[in-house]
């Protein structure tokens, strides 16, 4: 069969024939499960129908609270007990209903049927076991181990069969995990986020090894994750999960070219590349304004859909299929109320579904230049002793110089040391030997994790009101500007009584940036503020930072390892790799003429969707 | 899924031990049950219906007699009276000896762990000095050497009861001072002085509370020990450990007199451990 004319960025090639029809690697159908959390039932998925053909690749796409996770745990037959799950509906993999078997048959099925790669594989492999011990474990002989630790692209597997976990890099860990995942001959791998940990170039080559996998042991594979672009990468279908519900499931190619669900739209336009204009505001989804319960009663999108009429708000509508052109072998369904030109007149309309003006007014207010660092080395001693030193020279001999409102984007992957470079920058770490000069005003700075950045014990006010307390205001004063921070940064005054666990992660993010910039800074350090927050909501923090930016004339470091983020928010754009800047230029040079052999690297590894049109 | 194969027995079992509001209620219980106690303790000498020094009745009267609830001792005393009083006595001397367990140990702990380094070093290995030793005998050294008496009991055990708190509030004290809060606060521009006492210092208080109200019931058994051994209260005073000991001949013929002081004793350290995990569950299910 040949399965549609257009692809994502890898060629189908003479792979089997993926028809679901032809014996099913999994069947869901009517899944529905409620998990209790905190004491309050909530259900997780509701009706949930999906098919796995033998052979086929699905991605199962959603942002976090989907429920693509606790999809994934159900065909295991491992939802928590702890949170004590109802189910309803069916769950058959390889002619095993998973819903209602003993322990002993999953377990069974497990063992022979099923093979799973987690997102983080240091913490699912044995610690104080051997790689190799680990491997055999499922695959029972050290020949067929070292074979397949061969076909999952680990060289010297003599070598490495007998290291520990720790003892590897990120890429091998996750193919350790791959190894033990097919060791069992699995009919179908289960990968969930199995590359969003990982760097990109090694993101690259993971999907590559799931999709071989397929190809040489013929088994389905189902991959969960948040970007769009990786399941793009190797899937042949694509299952786009809303609040527990599939909003749209169909051909990848036919997906990308004609989406016809609101929601799989919001997610193609507000998906960050290297193409997004750099001048205009970024585009975002509606923020959820629909409570759970009314979520529940209509179509649980209709609050942030702009298409959404009255109807969307009452009923639940169904998952039918999509009249399309006669290419269309695979089914293609989606449940929305809309007509699919309605929604197809939405994604060429290409305008934003929801967008934050920028003043593009950028006022250079003082030229001159607000961050040099001289040659600067950090190392630091890891262990030390009389005979035994170890030292990890974190930056070598960096050079910098960014003048005033300008802005920087940092690019490198982990180890890289541009982590480490902000903390020189913001004061928190001392340079072994070098020079740091920052603006008068000084550094703050917004960390990727910005849950963990708040004092957990303290309110929202609280912790705004510390940044003010040297300025010695009055009372009135001092609420003045924190009313005006919050104000600024999108958020009601009423949260500055609220603790750090009662906020979401966008809110979290954004009182970072309140305590940030309630004194505005010669310089924001931003250390991968965006990293953990789904594609929309991303998208209205680099917005909002973006703003900030231009309000007070502020200068921007900005530490990303995603190439099309650094686009976005620098001026300019620095490479780093082993602690040295080996390239650096205005973003637009950088990324359309990189010279630095692994400037070229990382974006060649950068996940894309290319929609060609026949 | 395979839950619908777990009997309902074993649910209920379940839905006990997790951390559901029912089982949070039930921690709810046990922990004001520590209240309780206190209450009894504060309330001891008002409730005892007689004076607990003084010969008040007939001797060696059974529990259940009608003026004497819980019986008369070999000279005639009153048991409840004798009982009440000693509750209050050890319950409060113990809530001081932990209370100043957390107060040393809190500080030293604290000290050491902001300021890391030598000072750190320097503090820790006094501490080890003293976990060495063992702190029952040490505390027992102690009190010979100033002298059989509450006052001295006190001291001697609140000698050795600081070291084993400084090492948990240090570790707790480390392990926050390394989170990104800390570094964020940093550089929001708080003083040192305010970014431990607001930052690092509440976030140790849960583990300490812990600690402190699951060991309320050794440092009972400490006391209610040393004064079996004769190097607690003074003779006639009224004091569980001793008059355990003092009547510990007449297990055989009235039981009920050194049974009496013993039960309490047993309460009450139950309830400071039952009390004290209760403690830690309603902590734990709130962070």
């Amino acid at each position: 069969m040949k399965f549609a004319d257009v692809r994502s960025k890898r060629s189908t090639g003479d792979r089997p024939d993926t028809h679901p029809a032809e014996g099913l690697a999994a069947s869901i159908r009517g899944l529905t499960v409620s998990l209790e959390r905190d004491g309050a039932r909530s259900e997780v998925l509701r009706g949930v129908d999906l098919d796995v053909g033998r052979g086929e690749i699905v991605g199962l796409v959603g942002e976090s609270g989907s429920g693509k996770s606790v999809l994934a745990l159900s065909m295991m037959g491992l939802l928590p007990q702890a949170s004590r799950p109802r189910t309803h509906g069916s769950i058959e993999i390889a002619g095993v209903d998973v819903l209602n078997s003993a322990p002993s048959e999953l377990r069974d099925l497990r063992r022979h049927e099923l093979g799973v790669i987690f997102q983080d594989p240091m913490t699912s492999l044995n610690p104080t076991m051997r790689v190799g011990t680990q491997i055999s474990e499922v695959s029972h002989d050290r020949e067929t181990s070292l074979q397949l630790m061969t076909s999952v692209g680990i060289p010297d597997p003599e070598l490495r069969f007998r290291v520990f976990p720790h003892e590897l890099s990120g890429g091998l860990r996750q193919r350790v995990m791959t190894a033990i995942a097919v060791a069992g001959r699995p009919s179908l791998i289960i990968a969930d986020e199995p590359t969003t940990a990982l760097d990109v170039t090694v993101q690259a080559q993971v999907l590559e090894l799931l999709a071989d996998l397929r190809d040489t042991f013929g088994c389905s594979v189902v991959l969960i994750t948040h970007d769009l672009a990786v399941a793009a990468q190797i899937a042949d279908r694509i299952a786009v999960l809303y609040a527990g519900r599939v909003a749209e499931l169909g051909p990848v190619a036919e997906m990308l070219r004609r989406p016809t669900h609101p929601y799989t739209v919001g997610l193609l336009s507000s998906r960050l590349s290297l193409e997004t204009p750099r001048n205009l505001p970024l585009t975002t989804l509606k923020p959820e304004t629909a409570t759970p319960a009314e979520r529940m009663l209509g179509c649980a999108y209709h609050s942030r859909c702009p298409l959404a009429d009255e109807k969307c708000s009452r009923e639940q509508p169904p998952l039918a299929p999509v009249a399309l052109g006669a290419d269309a072998t695979l089914l293609h369904e989606r449940s929305c109320w809309r007509s699919v030109a309605q929604v197809q007149a939405l994604a060429h309309s290409r305008a934003p579904v929801d967008t934050v003006l920028r003043s593009e007014s950028r006022q250079l207010s003082e030229a001159g230049e607000s961050v040099r660092l001289d040659d600067v080395h950090v190392r630091f001693v890891l262990k030390s002793g009389a005979r035994h030193r170890e030292e990890v020279h974190a930056l070598r001999g960096v050079d910098l110089t960014v003048g005033a409102g300008e802005s920087l984007s940092i690019v490198g992957e982990s180890g890289s040391g541009k982590s480490t470079l902000l903390r020189v920058v913001a004061g928190l770490i001392p340079p072994t030997s070098g020079a740091v000069h920052v603006g008068n005003k000084g550094a703050q700075m917004v960390f990727q994790d910005a849950g963990s950045s708040l004092t957990p014990w303290l309110t929202v006010g609280e912790l705004l009101r510390e940044r003010l307390r040297p300025l010695r205001l009055g009372s009135a004063e001092v609420q003045r500007r924190l009313d005006l921070a919050l104000t600024t940064i999108g958020l009601p005054a009423g949260i500055a009584n609220a603790r750090p666990s009662e906020l979401s992660g966008g809110q979290k993010q954004r009182v970072a940036l309140a305590r940030a910039t309630v004194i505005p800074p010669s310089v924001l350090l931003c250390d991968e503020p965006t990293s953990a927050l789904d594609a929309s909501l991303a998208a209205s923090v680099l917005n909002l930072i973006r703003e900030l930016r231009s309000a007070f004339a502020m200068t921007v470091i900005f530490v990303t390892h995603d190439l099309s983020v650094a686009r976005l928010m620098g001026d300019q754009i620095a490479v780093m790799t082993q602690g040295q800047i080996v390239e650096m230029g205005p973003a637009t040079d950088v990324i359309e003429r990189p010279e630095h052999p692994y400037t070229r690297s990382l974006l060649a590894s950068v996940p894309t969707i290319e929609v060609t049109t026949s | 899924m395979t839950v619908a194969k777990i009997p309902a027995s074993r649910m209920r079992v379940l839905a006990f031990t997790s951390r559901t509001p029912s089982g949070s209620r039930a921690s709810m219980a046990v922990a004001s049950l520590l209240l309780l106690v206190t209450i009894v303790a504060v309330l001891g000498r008002v409730l005892s219906p007689y004076d607990p020094v003084q010969p008040v009745g007939m001797l060696n009267l059974p529990p259940g007699s009608p003026d004497h609830l819980l019986g008369t001792d070999s000279i005639g005393r009153d048991l409840l009276s004798r009982t009440l009083w000693g509750i209050q006595i050890s319950w409060f001397t113990s809530l001081v000896v932990v209370a100043s367990g957390l107060v040393i140990g809190g500080a030293i702990g604290v000290t050491a762990g902001v300021c890391g380094g030598w000072i750190d070093n320097l503090l820790m290995r006094f501490t080890d000095l003293f976990l060495a030793l063992p702190g029952a005998l040490v505390a027992i050294a102690i009190v010979a050497a100033l002298g059989p008496g509450l006052k001295n009991t006190l001291i001697g055990i609140m000698i050795v009861w600081w070291p084993y708190y400084a090492r948990i509030i240090r570790a707790e004290v480390k392990s926050l001072a390394s989170r990104p809060h800390v570094e964020a606060a940093r550089l929001a521009g708080v003083g040192r002085g305010r970014l431990v006492l607001r930052h690092i210092v509440p976030g140790a208080v849960p583990t300490a509370l812990v600690t402190a109200s699951l060991d309320i019931g050794n440092v009972i058994l400490l006391l209610a020990g040393l004064s079996f051994l004769g190097l607690g209260q003074s003779a006639p005073a009224p004091e569980l450990g001793a008059d355990t000991a003092r009547s510990l001949q007449l297990l055989l013929t009235q039981w009920w007199i050194p049974i009496t002081p013993g039960i309490a004793v047993l309460l009450m350290s139950l309830i400071a451990n039952l009390g004290g995990d209760a403690v830690r569950q309603l902590l734990n299910s709130k962070r």
